[in-house]
């Protein structure tokens, strides 16, 4: 290639540029700490030896500006080697006529290095003008920092002062003087042309020499031994000598006067808050905890929809690995299976029986199965049942404690034993001086209260049901049912006054003229029986279940077990005179009982109780007891409220001024209820079981009908022993103390206070 | 009937062994009363031979010295002069029971008095009975261990000693002794009089019912009165001649409607009331007079009626109290002008005699069943239903005030009654089948029990002579010797 194309100029161009940039940096930094010296061992121009330091270094120094140029040349082609081979082969071959090419690389390059120092560094200009004493300047072409290869076609290479051109050496050698120069002059082999000028030089043997030490890659220098043994400048060692001997500068004695405006501007800022003290890094840690903030009482807070999956059914028998045979499917089952829908089996699987569980082969429908308990989890539509937590203790009444409703019977004070069967029915006199009680071994005892004495037994014979004392306290009567019989019994206790006038009470009837049909038989006692104390026999056609008094002491009542017939009979006993209240019988009734304070009386049927007003002959109201037997029945005292004891365990408490329904249903008891008692002065009331136990409870009436009444079970009371599958069978309240009495299966009654 | 007299005899052993006493407070062990008064003396004779007797500081028995060394400083005092020790501070064990310190005061008495015997002291802290170790019951009783404390001992009060078990036919409702006879009341519609000894003297029947109360109205050598209120309501006053053991009925009290619980006779022996199921309090004289008192009656009284009124001449009462509102249980003469009754209403009320008229009601909350006065103490005491023996003052102004209740029984208190000689000493008796005998001074726990009786106590006595003697629904009569110390009298 004879002539390079423009873009390879072009390209060695910015690769000049930017090593000669590199160049004058390096220049530079050295100028400062160096310069002097450099300029002193330097006559010559301290742009080359700046740029070619290593080689000025060397010491092959010659004062001559033709080896300079040399030189120069020289490191061209070196440079140039170093960059592109191709070219500096074509440079150095043989017989190639490229001079004026090289000239103008040469020239170029010449003009290159110039024209940066010159530009950036005023002051080494100046320097090398002062010193510079050669006659280079003619030399030089003068055409500025332009590529040489724009002169290639032309003559001249540059202008003198006067503007005339410079030509060129004459270029007249043809091939031919070429060919004749190589021939004769020895000096041929080293003679290089330079490009700036045209002028052909012939190479020094210093340069030879390095051209040839630098093509064998050795150093320029020839005293430089690159394999000298290294020393160690710093080592581990500590030397005794510091590495430099410089003394300490005075500035380091002297307090920095910058440091010290920067530290009084940061003591500034400090002081104005500008700068804050780094603050203290928290031990945060990295992670957190996402369900923290959650309510850990309620249950699955984080579902709050939540709903349970369904379970699945355990496994049973079939799903064993070895079921029982019964287990195994017949081959028809096996048949009936295989034809039914698999949605319709009922088994989704056949049975199977294996020797040991080692046998059972890996289950292969797994996946399967897995996939349909997720759809079935999935699809199944569930209800979400709505819990409501309702703590139990919030849903019982508050009640005041049974210590603040003193007084009540709480503990056992006194049996009454001289029973040899067990205790159907007691009473107490109205004084509450004695009690009555009957009991199947056929006898009627009289009791002291207050000594469990008992005063006197009156054999009747048979079974006692029901014994009544007469709740007047001006007479002295008991009525004792037994059998089919009512006895009119005059205990004799109590004040003679009273016991002689009731005695002279029942006497003083007289027959009256015209005998009445009547339902029972008024027979007057025997002698006999009247030294027991009965005064009057009341002969009815069924057996008495039950007795009980009028408030007034005349009337009184009895119940006769006559299942379709007439069971209930009104007696007056002074006039001896029996009737029947109901002309039809309202079902099996259990008990009777006359209205402490109006003319009502109150009929206890299986299922219900009626209330009848006496006077206008009607049925005045219904209550439904929500029982399925009715065994008992109390008024109180108050007459508004009833309370029914039934044989399922229930005692319902009645306001009559409420409802036809109870208003309260007590289940206290575990077993039948048998009695029920009011108190009558204190707001008790009392149920005895067939569980051998008395409850006792606060029942308050209110005088305020908009009040209800406050019923508050007080106390169990135990004592009785259970026989026969029968506990307590009658109770009832002392008059005037809140004592109780309870009438047992065990032959006992107790007196509880 | 007549209790035999060899029957009698064979009692005594068996009740002596019934008769426990000297229940510890708090510790509810039951020593045996003289028994172990016995083992205790025997320990300590024992166990003085190796104390020094001159050392002011009480030796710590060796079990005891290693648990606590704790010292208490005490000066002992007693009202005794036979026992006085030396009044200066002693250095006791701060553990040390009633056995220990009782030990120290032989010791120091020995020391002094050369004939001196082994005496068995109980101790009382400012009145207490010491029941427990030294330093609990001051623990208790918030008394600073810091200070000398000022013990008093008495001689320990014997346990009762049975005597006699007297066989009746029936329950016996009521007892009053003398210092020769005893007179009990009884269910079998007799009341009997009975020699201290057990031997039956005389059965007065008479009665058409239950006697429920039975009193000595006069004692001379060769007539007594007394008197018997029954269930028939009526009251009557006996003549007892004793050289021919006759008794003759000389009035019939007529007039109550109910059944008579109690009479008492004044201290004058003129007068006596008595109080009844109807609910009134009537006085009558007691002075035998040879008229009969008028008696408006019905004119068909029953011939019953007239049969009884062949007993003795009627009587009518001098007044009638009426304020009660239930049965009257007790009735009794506090002092010569003033009539206490308890009720069944809950209340006592106490009645000048002269006048009529109710002075105070001291209220409870349960039934009265007895009460009793001691005029040594002028305190009452009152039996109730609900278990507890109370006591009252009937002289304060607040009528309402108990001073004290002494529980311990569990069943009804059927009696009570205060020692005629000590002011601190009351018995009781109850349902719970246990006659009880305390002291005030230790009001949790009673000195002794006496758990004699097979059923239900209703009555008690203490005579003048120390004889107790509880009746009750077991058809027996029970007697115990217990002699008062000769410091308490008076005390």
């Amino acid at each position: 290639m004879e002539q390079p194309s423009p873009s390879d100029g072009s390209a060695e161009l910015g690769d000049s540029e930017e090593c000669d940039s590199e160049e004058c940096d390096s220049e530079e930094c050295d100028t400062e700490e160096c310069d002097t010296e450099e300029c002193d061992s330097e006559e010559c121009d301290s742009e080359e030896s700046s740029v070619y330091s290593g080689l000025e270094d060397s010491g092959s120094d010659s004062d001559s500006p033709g080896s300079r140029e040399e030189e120069e040349e020289e490191e061209e082609e070196e440079e140039e080697g170093h960059q592109e081979d191709e070219e500096e082969e074509e440079e150095g071959a043989p017989g190639s006529p490229s001079c004026p090419q090289t000239q103008a690389k040469g020239k170029r390059k010449s003009l290159e290095d110039d024209s940066p120092l010159e530009g950036k560094q005023d002051l080494v200009v100046h320097d090398e003008y002062e010193e510079d004493s050669s006659d280079e300047e003619d030399i030089r072409n003068t055409v500025g920092n332009i590529p040489m290869e724009w002169y290639q076609d032309f003559p001249h290479v540059g202008y003198d002062l006067d503007g005339k051109k410079i030509y060129k050496p004459l270029r007249s050698k043809d091939e031919l003087d070429l060919f004749l120069e190589k021939m004769e002059n020895p000096e041929y082999w080293r003679t290089v042309q330079d490009r700036q000028t045209g002028a052909e030089v012939p190479l020094s043997e210093e340069q030879l020499e390095l051209i040839r030490r630098l093509q064998r890659g050795n150093f320029g220098d020839v005293n430089f031994d690159p394999y000298e043994p290294a020393v160690d400048f710093f080592s581990h060692e500590v030397r005794i000598h510091p590495v430099t001997n410089r003394p300490a500068d005075k500035r380091s004695f002297i307090p920095s006067l910058v440091e010290k405006e920067k530290v009084s501007k940061l003591v500034h800022a400090i002081k104005m808050g500008w700068i804050q003290p780094r603050k203290p890094k928290e031990n945060v840690p990295a992670f957190y905890d996402l369900w923290a903030r959650e309510d850990p009482n309620s249950v699955l807070g984080r579902h709050k929809m939540h709903v349970p999956a369904p379970k699945i059914p355990l496994p049973g028998h079939a799903e064993s690995y070895n079921p029982p045979p019964e287990f195994l499917l017949s081959p028809e089952e096996k048949l009936a299976w295989e034809q039914q829908e698999p949605s319709e089996r009922r088994l989704n699987f056949i049975p199977q029986k294996f020797r040991s569980l080692r046998a059972v082969p890996a289950y292969s429908r797994f996946i399967h199965e897995r996939f349909e308990r997720c759809l079935d989890l999935y699809l199944c539509p569930r209800q979400r049942k709505m819990r409501v937590n309702v703590d139990p203790e919030d849903l019982i009444p508050k009640l005041p404690r049974p210590r603040d409703l003193q007084p009540f019977p709480t503990t056992q004070a006194l049996i009454y034993r001289g029973h040899s069967s067990l205790v159907r029915t007691l009473s107490v006199s109205p004084s509450g001086q004695w009690l009555v009680s009957g009991s199947d071994d056929g006898t009627v005892r009289f009791w002291e209260v207050s000594s469990a004495r008992c005063l006197r037994t009156i054999p009747v014979g048979s079974v006692v049901k029901s014994v009544a004392w007469n709740p007047n306290p001006s007479i002295c009567l008991v009525a004792v049912a037994v059998d089919e019989q009512v006895l009119l019994v005059n205990p004799g206790l109590g004040d003679r006054l009273l016991v002689a006038a009731t005695d002279q009470l029942l006497d003083s009837w007289e027959a009256p003229e015209e005998e009445r049909i009547q339902p029972v038989r008024w027979i007057p006692a025997s002698p006999e029986e009247r030294g027991k104390g009965i005064r009057l026999l009341v002969q009815h056609d069924k057996p008495v279940t039950q007795v009980t008094w009028h408030g007034k002491g005349d009337y009184w009542a009895s119940v006769v077990r006559n299942p379709g017939g007439r069971q209930v009979l009104i007696h007056q006993s002074s006039r001896r005179w029996s009737q029947n209240p109901f002309r039809k019988s309202p079902g099996m009734i259990q008990c009777v009982r006359f209205h402490p304070l109006r003319p009502y009386f109150l009929v206890a049927s299986q299922r219900s109780v009626r209330i009848y007003n006496l006077l206008r002959q009607e049925l005045t109201k219904k209550l439904q007891s929500n029982c399925q037997w009715i065994s008992s029945m109390a008024v109180h005292p108050g007459g508004d409220n009833v309370i029914c004891g039934s044989y399922d365990s229930k005692l319902a408490w009645f306001d009559l001024d409420l409802s036809t329904r109870p208003y309260r249903l007590l289940r206290h008891h575990g077993r039948a209820v048998r009695s029920v008692a009011f108190h009558r002065r204190y707001p008790l009331f009392a149920s005895g079981s067939d569980d051998g136990s008395v409850i006792v409870c606060h029942g308050m009436v209110y005088n305020d009908l908009l009040q209800n009444a406050l019923l508050v079970p007080l106390k169990v009371l135990k004592g009785h022993s259970p026989r026969l599958e029968l506990g307590v069978l009658d109770v009832a309240f002392h008059p005037q103390q809140p004592w109780l009495f309870s009438a047992g299966a065990d032959g006992t009654l107790r007196l509880y206070t | 009937m007549r209790a035999s007299a060899p029957r009698t005899r064979a009692r005594p052993q068996r009740s002596g062994a019934a008769a426990r006493g000297g229940r510890r407070e708090g510790g509810g062990a039951r020593a045996l009363g003289s028994a172990a008064g016995a083992r205790q003396a025997g320990g300590a004779r024992s166990r003085g031979g190796s104390a020094g007797a001159r050392r002011r500081t009480w030796p710590v028995p060796p079990s005891a010295a290693a648990a606590a060394m704790a010292q208490l400083t005490a000066r002992f005092r007693t009202e005794n002069r036979r026992f006085a020790v030396e009044d200066v501070p002693f250095s006791v064990p701060a553990t040390s029971e009633t056995a220990d310190l009782s030990q120290l005061i032989n010791k120091l008495l020995a020391a002094a008095h050369a004939d001196h015997k082994y005496v068995e002291f109980d101790f009382l802290i400012n009145g207490q009975f010491l029941r427990l170790p030294l330093v609990t019951h001051m623990e208790m009783e918030n008394i600073s261990t810091e200070e000398v404390v000022e013990i008093e001992y008495v001689e320990k009060y014997m346990a009762p000693q049975p005597e006699e078990c007297i066989f009746h036919d029936d329950w016996i409702s009521s007892v009053q002794a003398t210092e020769e006879w005893i007179l009990t009341g009884c269910y079998d519609q007799t009341a009997r009089i009975w020699s201290v000894d057990g031997k039956s003297i005389t059965t007065i029947a008479g009665h058409t019912e239950v006697v429920k109360d039975v009193a000595w109205v006069k004692q001379d050598s060769l007539l007594c009165l007394l008197l018997s209120a029954s269930m028939d309501q009526t009251v009557l006053l006996w003549e007892w001649n004793v050289e021919k053991n006759k008794v003759k009925a000389l009035h019939c009290c007529r007039g109550h409607a109910g059944s008579v619980e109690s009479v008492a006779v004044d201290c004058t022996r003129t007068k006596f009331c008595s109080g009844s199921w109807d609910k009134m309090l009537k006085i009558w004289s007691a002075v035998p007079t040879d008229e009969e008192d008028e008696m408006e009656e019905a004119a068909n009284r029953p011939r019953k009626k007239q049969k009884t009124e062949q007993l003795g001449l009627t009587r009518t009462p001098l007044a009638t109290l009426s304020g009660h509102t239930e049965a009257i249980s007790s009735v009794l003469w506090s002092d010569a002008e003033e009539i206490c009754s308890a009720s069944w209403d809950h209340t006592i009320k106490l009645w000048d005699a002269e006048t009529g008229d109710l002075k105070s009601t001291l209220t409870g909350n349960k039934v009265f069943n007895s009460v009793s006065y001691s005029p040594l103490c002028r305190r009452l005491a009152s039996g109730s239903t609900d278990r507890h023996i109370r006591l009252w003052d009937p002289r304060s102004k607040d009528g309402s005030l108990v001073l004290l209740s002494l529980t311990s029984h569990t069943g009804w208190v059927t009696s009570v009654k205060w020692s005629p000689t000590h002011e601190h000493q009351l018995i009781s008796g109850s349902l719970d089948n246990i006659v009880k005998l305390w002291d005030t001074r230790s009001c949790k726990a009673p000195l002794y029990d006496l758990a004699a009786h097979e059923d239900k106590v209703l009555c008690v006595d203490w005579t003048e002579a120390g004889l107790l003697l509880s009746g009750g629904a077991d058809n027996k009569l029970y007697c115990y010797r217990y002699p008062a110390t000769a410091s308490d009298v008076g005390a």
